[in-house]
């Protein structure tokens, strides 16, 4: 009987010490340092990125058309009918939900402003007409997190090259489209990489040359810049967008509180026109 | 508190008939338009929406391509109220209800539909045009 409780009391302890050895090691936690006054001095040594940056809409149209993504055949057989669609009064709806248009196609097909602030390990970008638009650029050295956590606009990681901001983003959401127009596009199925060389060209004048790798959905690395033009007058300055709100209206309900009730919209999201 | 909406007329709510499509605000292209006509409405404001993602106005009025149709409400869309503002000199507050004015807009292909895409307002009142081109206005440092 002593010999047994011995017995079970052996292999008790020597469970117990495996599994000790076998757990995973417990990740030491990493703070993100306050920062320092040096810090913030710091930021003054970077280029001028103030102000309201507007899309040139003009230049997306024309690199659609002569600098288009190197769609694999399946892919490109897609985008030929989108294109055909588009023309004959039906385009294809890329963006739903009020999702964020997301990264890339946030800075491949945006219609609306955005600003970038500068703070101590980050460049943050806010984009206006809907709250969704916001990206996220450490520059604090950090590295890509070892166990992903996909989002619309992935995870950003960037260092100063002079004035050239270079950015890397991996962890996108595979069903963030990758768009060159509100009405072609596709989603990009998992395993984009985006790297960014962010600019200014002039003055008043930031380019944004991206290099995009999806192996779901084209066949190599695809090259591309996109221009953004500069405001400063105050009547510009980026203000609230809920893109939700397009989809209600204002009443009153039965207590006479001030509501949002929905509107009827089209599979476009136009509002229904009366006949 | 200022309204974001105006209230929309009764002859409006009447006259939209459900589709019975979930609806879903987007960021979209507009060639359900059809951009290679213009028409021109004349009429009055009947709301405003200024919202995002698109803006639209109502219009009650006769418009001249459809003139036998007599007076109906015309539903036109625009972009977000930013780039209006910036494109096309537009305010929250640049109509108000019952403002008489006339509207030159692209038609839906859809022609039982009565909604277009908004190329230029004038407000008869005062004479200011008002635009919905968001190509336009591509430079820097705009006042």
């Amino acid at each position: 009987m002593r010999f047994r409780l011995l017995a079970m009391f052996v292999v008790l302890a020597s469970t117990a010490a495996a599994d000790a050895q076998n757990a995973p090691k417990k990740q030491p936690t990493i703070i993100n340092p306050p920062p320092t006054a040096q810090d913030y001095a710091d930021l003054a040594k970077l280029p001028d990125w103030s102000g309201v940056w507007n899309p040139k809409i003009t230049d997306q149209d024309q690199q659609a058309r002569d600098n288009p993504p190197p769609w694999n055949e399946k892919v490109a057989k897609e985008v030929e009918k989108m294109w055909a669609e588009e023309k004959a009064g039906r385009p294809k709806l890329i963006f739903y939900g009020c999702f964020p248009e997301a990264h890339p196609s946030w800075m491949l097909v945006t219609h609306n402003a955005m600003e970038i602030l500068f703070t101590p390990g980050r460049v943050t970008m806010l984009g206006e007409s809907d709250g969704n638009r916001l990206r996220r650029i450490y520059t604090d050295g950090r590295p890509h997190p070892e166990t992903p956590d996909p989002s619309f606009h992935g995870h950003s990681i960037g260092h100063w090259e002079g004035d050239t901001l270079v950015v890397d983003t991996v962890d996108i959401l595979p069903q963030a489209p990758l768009a060159i127009s509100e009405a072609v596009g596709v989603p990009n199925d998992g395993d984009m990489h985006v790297t960014e060389r962010i600019y200014l060209a002039e003055k008043d004048i930031l380019h944004v040359e991206l290099e995009i790798t999806a192996p779901n959905i084209l066949t190599k690395a695809w090259k591309t810049t996109r221009i953004f033009f500069r405001q400063r007058a105050r009547k510009f300055d980026i203000v609230e967008g809920v893109c939700q709100l397009g989809d209600y209206r204002e009443a009153k309900d039965e207590n006479g509180h001030h509501v949002f009730v929905p509107v009827e919209k089209t599979e476009w999201g136009n509002l229904v026109a009366p006949k | 508190m200022t309204n974001h909406f105006k209230p929309i007329g009764m002859l409006a709510v009447a006259a939209t008939v459900a589709v019975g499509i979930a609806s879903v605000s987007a960021h979209h292209s507009t060639t359900m338009f059809d951009h290679s006509i213009t028409m021109t409405i004349n009429g009055e404001v009947v709301e405003l929406r200024w919202v995002n993602p698109h803006v639209s106005l109502s219009v009650n009025g006769v418009v001249k391509e459809r003139a036998e149709d007599g007076p109906a409400v015309w539903v036109m869309e625009m972009t977000s109220p930013g780039n209006l503002v910036r494109a096309g000199g537009w305010r929250r507050d640049a109509v108000k209800a019952g403002e008489k004015v006339e509207v030159l807009f692209s038609p839906l292909r859809d022609a039982e539909r009565k909604g277009g895409a908004l190329k230029k307002l004038t407000v008869l009142a005062t004479g200011e045009v008002l635009t919905a081109n968001i190509r336009e206005q591509e430079r820097p440092g705009l006042e």
